[in-house]
């Protein structure tokens, strides 16, 4: 392997483990955009969601990496796959707004965040006690096509993790910029008392953020899924702490931001893994999410002078 | 609070004072004659290590309850202390010995040993140093990790001290040379009493029996504890609260905010760091395992329960949750079983409640922040009613009553304020375009202006809320470049057209915040209440009953309210006693009647004249003409960030510029035809 | 199959053990001692903790059926040292219940803790009440190490006996075994910064040093990252011809999945953390495919009958398999019970101080795991390293460890 290949090798990895966190990352922003509040349970509706998925796949007699699809099977099958690990992974955060956050709304200081760490010990102690502890083998039925550049390779499911992360992020742009409950949602994140007066259904839009972020983590946790083809019950920590820091090194509360700096952290994990070693890797990324927020305490792209007074 | 309201009607006659006294001794005797009457020693190792949660849950309520800064890495400074005690008595760093050990080797920090090969240095830190060094060096941690996050909002602290949460043990578990990683440290050393010869005694080693530990565990949690409700009711901790409820009053009204978040994080940190000394020694092992984010997050549970900023609160969450996981759920798994056996229930059987610790973590987080914010002992004390007599008091209308306690202004002559060519920016947006403004010392200056003319951020300006260019002298002292705090401290005191007063604490506590710059107290004074720190906290409580006493009975039998519940009238004079408090020498009142009656407007201009008169220089918001017309020397006027208008208030009154910023230009016509179909009739 | 719900069985089964004792065949005059059993039944190692613990359930069960010594019934006590406050095993919590053993006189003697962790802190408080422990599956060598004896056993005497052989000898063997059996040249090290595991990468090492294996690089990886991407590509960049993993199944089986499709022609080994059913369930075929993996015990193969015998009634009672520590839990409540037996037969009064001696003396010739008997730190006598290779073979259940793992040979001693 040549120098070249593999720097571009590391940059294809880098950038796949960037995918995977930014789309983990828009949920957080999106929430944070429209409430400003830290959502940890996030971290664990994306595990729940991965769980789901693997559910539905094994109905449909996916197990273990032995069945292969191509063709309209693969297709018809990662798209009912999405539909209905993004509708259960939705609904918990709908759920999850409904019954728990709406009583807190008016409630200032942090019970807001703390609670949502509580909702996050249940929701993985449902997966630990209802599923177990173990990893368990998640399907994976892409077949293992590759392009290769020199020694350097690029895989299908490679090519699949950008595109749908690109899909479901214009999906999301459009989404917020141009259509009616979209503009809602904006109005809402710049004064929630305006908005309501403009006839914005404040409530009605906070549910939906929830909906689509808590959507955006499922589709997070079924894309983990066929990537890593493995589901464990601690797998939301890490990622979601990963994930959310990217969320608040490009900007919490901004779109692009969240894409960017999730491709960041993707990046400066394969690099510190080839340079320095994995083990460091943490180390790395929050020393410099507190050099970029000590320097630019927004983030990369956010919103200047946050200041809530 | 129903079963110890029960529990106290038979010491009724009992000052409450007297009967917390009496029973925190008995509590105290409880747990220090409980050793003598249990033969197991796992017992008391439990509870051993139930003080040790708790002594982590009384830093943390520091952290997290008094001064508002959300933590989520706390178990970082455990580990580190745990970590500085074990590296320092473990055989894990051996320097090669040389001479110049020796001086340490005398006073036994360290020892020279031989493991084959040449002579090394293995370090033996005695337990009892280790308690107030390893709190110091967890305590510069503090300081460490808390500095690059104090800029950050509330939320993204959060993240960031998570991150640090996680750094910490990565660290440990990868600085193999100094940590021996993953494996953790072996031989950290348990401590030991020394010999004291004259007195015959031989020494005693605490080796493994939880005993020793237990007591010095206990003694580690009076310690925390007495600190605690020292630093609570001090200067200091009054600063911590105002931060926690109103971060821009707080620094408004004197607190220097980068320092007393640092010292927050600081002093939580060092109490982390004092149990990771204790705790690692009756380990004897150290691992990094020891300290990752469950142990942070359960501490957040422990404060949760007990009641963030509740002493007692958070070692009652602390005990109870040890309590549910070493007793009742065990307990309780048994029973449960033991019914699924009689009923031949193999679901019952199969229960295991343990299992579901982390599960009633969730929840009781969840059901606390939903139905019980404040926790099981909220920190703040039940109201102690008016009686009677204070609630039928005639509430007078009037001046100041016992104006002779408050030390009379001397305004001094010249101008106390010069502001010249101020402008404010925000964005694009000029607040304020090249505002000039003078204000004489002794006088009673008005400002004026619709919404929106940058009246109040002209106020901000002053007091340092807002960057401005320009220059604002007072007393011949620049301001602009100064923060908030300093502004105060150079006798600016202000109030604000929403009311920021702390909500949660009482009317004395907020008028005490108010004498922060003012007073000096500092950690040691705080805990060990020195003679000089007693006599100047009595000064302070002296001097708040004062200011209160000048409304009369309108605040005076409320001292010790929360401001939260007092009427609109009263938040606005309890703000103004606040500003009075820090003794400015030019009080800055943001509309100060808004919202009053006209009695009480009255009433409230009668006092501020009152002020101006006692030699207080005033400059004044205010929309209503009677008040300024009443009080104000001179009247400026400011439109779209710009002065209009300046002279008396009659002046201003027919000034036509001031009636078409107010009334609009149409108004402006319809009052100009009037004019001249008055003077028509009058020459007609 | 372990399924989920045979699973829960198992845990019901280890649950009811809480209280547990046999009454079936005991005689109203027996004499009841105790042993105490110490998992992390709380947390991360649950499930694993519950399949250890039922050998040691079925070998007291069985004991206590047939009256194997007369007179005696043995009572076992659950000691659980995983906390919520940990999230998984806590030492302080064994501590705690290593003081609790103590301090009871009942208890002869006890087995566990499954982690080294727990087992620093309990080996110098189970020291000064002369209890005995042995422990299935903690493997770092400090803990009997007698250059730790001051901290580990104060009172001088082996009170921490281990039925599995440290991290010292089974890295060097699969050194050995890598560098002379398969004949590789060079070799990338990961571990997954656990003390096991990087115990066990280190002494493999080490030596790769002395055998000349030219070690091209040694990282650590973090068990709780998803992507190992990244390590891979840089040793596929480096032309290793081996890789070897220190470290257990929790990392191991992300790697595995990912070396299998970045490194498909690498030499793969590890040792006994990735010996196990996890590896075939966690990792999958074709994955798993081509790992050797070491194991501290001598191999009996399929034939043996007593073997057989053992994953039987094992499968009867908890309805599913066995897996390495199981059996050397299960050795180890063995080598208590024939203790008590002799003593009993010599007509020996029965307690700590007798069986702590009593199993510094025991001979198992023939053991599930070979012979057994403890050098003066404690340590097992036999160091014998199997090795075993995941074989597919597609005719037999997929995630059963006795047809998917191939036994391969001895790996030489250094």
């Amino acid at each position: 392997m040549t120098t070249g290949e593999l720097f571009l090798q590391q940059l294809i990895n880098g950038l796949n483990l960037g995918a995977m966190y930014s789309l983990l990352a828009l949920g957080f922003t999106l929430v944070y955009g429209i409430m400003e509040l830290i959502n940890f349970s996030h971290f664990n509706v994306f595990m729940v969601g991965a769980f789901i998925a693997l559910g539905v796949l094994r109905l449909m007699g996916l197990d273990g990496q032995i069945v292969i699809l191509t063709g309209l099977p693969l297709v018809v099958v990662i798209l009912v796959a999405f539909v209905v690990t993004m509708f259960s992974t939705g609904m918990i955060g709908v759920g999850i707004e409904r019954l728990l956050l709406r009583p807190l709304r008016a409630v200032t200081g942090p019970a807001a965040m703390i609670l949502t760490i509580g909702v996050s010990y249940i929701l993985f102690n449902i997966i630990l006690i209802g599923v177990g502890g173990d990893t368990r083998n998640f399907a994976n039925p892409l077949p293992s096509v590759s392009w290769h550049f020199g020694e350097a390779t690029l895989r299908l499911r490679d090519v699949l993790i950008w595109g749908i992360t690109i899909v479901l992020m214009l999906g999301l742009t459009y989404f917020v910029q141009f259509t009616k409950l979209g503009k809602g949602m904006r109005a809402t994140a710049q004064d929630p008392e305006a908005a309501r007066m403009m006839g914005v259904e404040v409530d009605n839009v906070v549910g939906l953020s929830f909906f689509i972020g808590s959507a955006l983590a499922g589709a997070s946790g079924l894309i983990f899924g066929l990537y890593y083809n493995y589901a464990k019950v601690d797998m939301g920590f890490s990622a979601g702490l990963r994930a959310f820091t990217a969320a608040v090194l490009g900007g919490i509360g901004n779109v692009p931001g969240a894409m960017l700096g999730g491709v960041l952290i993707g990046l400066i994990e394969a690099g510190s893994s080839q340079l320095i070693g994995q083990a460091w890797a943490d180390v790395i990324i929050f020393s410099i999410l507190v050099i970029v927020l000590v320097f630019r305490p927004a983030g990369l792209l956010g919103r200047q002078a946050p200041n809530k007074s | 609070m129903a079963v110890t309201d029960i529990l106290a009607r038979p010491f009724a006659s009992w000052s409450q004072q007297k009967r917390q006294g009496w029973a925190t001794i008995l509590v105290a005797v409880a747990f220090a004659i409980y050793p003598f009457l249990t033969d197991d020693d796992s017992n008391i190792d439990t509870i051993a290590n139930a003080m040790s949660y708790a002594t982590l849950a009384l830093g943390l309520n520091i952290v997290v309850g008094f001064a508002g800064l959300l933590d989520l890495g706390y178990a970082a400074f455990f580990a580190i202390g745990a970590y500085y005690y074990g590296i320092f008595t473990a055989y894990q760093v051996m320097p090669p010995w040389s001479s110049g050990w020796e001086p340490l080797a005398a006073v036994g920090l360290v020892e020279k040993i031989n493991q084959g090969g040449g002579d090394l240095v293995h370090f033996t830190l005695s337990f009892w140093l280790a308690l107030p060094t390893g709190a110091l060096v967890a305590g510069l941690f503090g300081v460490l990790f808390g500095a690059p996050t104090l800029r950050l909002r509330g939320d993204y602290l959060a993240i960031v001290t998570l991150g640090f949460g996680e750094i910490v043990p990565i660290v440990a578990r990868n600085a193999d040379s100094i940590t021996n990683g993953a494996a953790g440290l072996n031989g950290v050393k348990g401590p030991a009493l020394p010999a004291i010869k004259a007195l015959g005694f031989e020494g005693y080693s605490f080796g493994v029996n939880a005993t020793p530990y237990y007591y010095v565990g206990m003694v580690l949690v009076a310690i925390l504890i007495f600190s605690s409700i020292r630093l609570r009711d001090s200067r200091i901790g009054r600063a911590w609260m105002a931060i926690r409820e109103d971060e821009t009053a707080a620094s408004a009204m004197g607190i220097n905010l980068r320092n007393f978040k640092l010292l927050a994080f600081a002093i939580g940190a060092s109490f982390s760091g004092f149990t990771g000394v204790y705790f690692v020694s009756k380990l004897q092992v150290a691992t990094p395992e020891m300290f990752n984010f469950s142990v942070s997050s359960m501490l957040i549970v422990m404060v949760v329960l007990g009641g963030m900023g509740s002493v007692w609160g958070v070692v009652v969450g602390a005990a109870l949750l040890q309590l549910l996981q070493t007793w009742i759920l065990p307990r309780s798994t048994d029973v449960i079983r033991a019914i699924g056996e009689s009923v031949g229930s193999d679901f019952l059987m199969a229960a295991d409640l343990v299992q579901w610790t982390q599960m009633f973590f969730g929840i009781i987080i969840v059901v606390m922040m939903l139905f019980r914010r404040e926790g099981l002992i909220p920190a703040t004390r039940a109201q102690p009613k008016l009686d009677l007599e204070e609630q039928q008091a005639d509430v007078k209308r009037g001046g100041f009553v016992n104006v002779d306690r408050i030390e009379k202004w001397n305004p001094g002559t010249g101008n106390a304020l010069e502001i010249k060519d101020v402008t404010v920016r925000f964005g694009g947006l000029v607040a304020l375009n090249k505002v000039s403004l003078t204000i004489p010392a002794g006088g009673v200056i008005a400002v004026i202006g619709p919404n929106g003319s940058g009246k109040s951020t002209l106020f901000n300006a002053i007091t340092g809320l807002v960057p401005s260019e320009g220059s604002i002298k007072f007393e011949g002292h620049e301001l602009i470049g100064l923060r908030p705090d300093e502004v105060l401290a150079a006798g600016v005191a202000r109030t604000f057209q929403n009311i920021r007063l702390f909500p949660k604490l009482t009317v004395l506590e907020n008028v005490l915040i108010g004498q922060h710059c003012r007073l000096k107290t500092l950690p040691f004074g705080a805990i060990f209440r020195p003679p000089a720190a007693r006599a100047e906290e009595q000064g302070a409580l002296r001097k708040a009953l004062d200011i209160l006493g000048l409304f009369g009975n309108r605040l005076s039998p409320r001292a010790n309210h929360t401001v939260a519940g007092l009427s609109y009238a009263n938040r606005r004079r309890v703000e103004i006693s606040r500003a009075l408090a820090s003794r400015p020498r030019i009080l800055l009142l943001d509309e100060p009647t808004a919202g009053m009656n006209p009695n009480e407007t009255l009433e409230l201009a009668e006092q501020i004249g009152e002020l101006n008169a006692m030699g207080l220089t005033i400059l004044i918001i205010e929309h209503k003409l009677d008040v300024v017309t009443r009080l104000a020397n001179r009247v400026t006027v400011l439109d779209h960030g710009d002065v209009i208008a300046e002279g008396t208030a009659d002046e201003v009154q027919r000034n036509e510029e001031v009636l078409t910023a107010y009334l609009g230009r149409a108004h402006r016509a319809k009052i100009e035809a009037q004019d001249a179909a008055a003077k028509e009739n009058a020459n007609g | 199959m372990i399924s989920r719900r045979s699973a829960f069985k198992a845990a019901a089964g280890i649950a009811a053990a809480g209280t547990f004792a046999v009454t079936e065949g005991a005689q109203a005059a027996d004499k009841t001692v105790k042993v105490a059993m110490n998992l992390s039944l709380t947390g991360a190692d649950s499930e694993s903790a519950i399949r250890v613990g039922n050998g040691a359930i079925l070998a007291f069960e069985d004991a206590n059926k047939y009256g194997e010594v007369p007179g005696i019934k043995f009572d076992l006590v659950k000691f659980d040292d995983g906390t919520a406050t940990a999230g998984q095993y806590d030492p302080a919590q064994a501590a705690t219940n290593a003081r609790k053993m103590v301090s009871d006189k009942g208890f002869i003697a006890a087995l566990g803790p499954q982690m080294s962790g727990a087992g620093k802190a309990m080996s110098p408080i189970l020291s000064e009440g002369n209890l005995a422990i042995i422990t299935p599956s903690s493997t770092n060598p400090d803990i009997t190490d007698p250059k730790f004896a001051a901290q580990y056993r104060p009172k001088g005497k082996a009170v921490y006996f281990r039925t599995v052989t440290t991290d010292a000898y089974q890295g060097p063997n699969m050194a050995n075994f890598l560098a002379k059996t398969v004949g590789i040249k060079s070799v990338y090290i990961l571990d997954d910064s656990g003390a096991y595991g990087v115990g066990i990468a280190d002494s493999f090492q080490k030596r790769c040093g002395e055998l000349g294996l030219n070690v091209l690089g040694r990282d650590r990886l973090d068990p709780k990252a998803a992507d190992y991407s990244a390590v891979l590509t840089k040793i596929k960049s480096l032309n290793a011809d081996g890789l070897y993993y220190g470290g257990v199944a929790q990392a191991g089986v992300k790697l595995a999945k990912q070396v299998a499709e970045i490194l498909p022609k690498i030499v793969r080994a590890g040792g006994d953390g990735i010996y196990g059913v996890e590896l075939l369930k966690g990792a999958g075929f074709p994955a798993a495919d081509g790992w050797y993996a070491s194991n501290a015990s001598p191999h009996k193969d399929d034939g043996d009958k007593k073997m057989k015998e053992f994953s039987d009634r094992f499968n009867a009672r908890f309805k599913g398999s066995p897996d390495d520590y199981t059996l050397t839990m299960y050795v180890a409540a063995r080598a208590i019970i024939e203790t008590v037996k002799v003593l009993q037969a010599g007509g020996k009064p029965i307690n700590r101080d007798t069986v702590r001696d009593g199993l510094q003396a025991i001979r198992m010739a023939n053991s599930l795991i070979g012979p057994v008997e403890f050098d003066e730190n404690g340590d097992l006598k036999n160091k014998v390293i199997s090795v075993f290779q995941v074989k597919k073979d597609a005719s037999k259940p997929l995630d059963n460890m006795d047809d998917q793992f191939a036994y391969i040979g001895v790996a030489p001693m250094s």
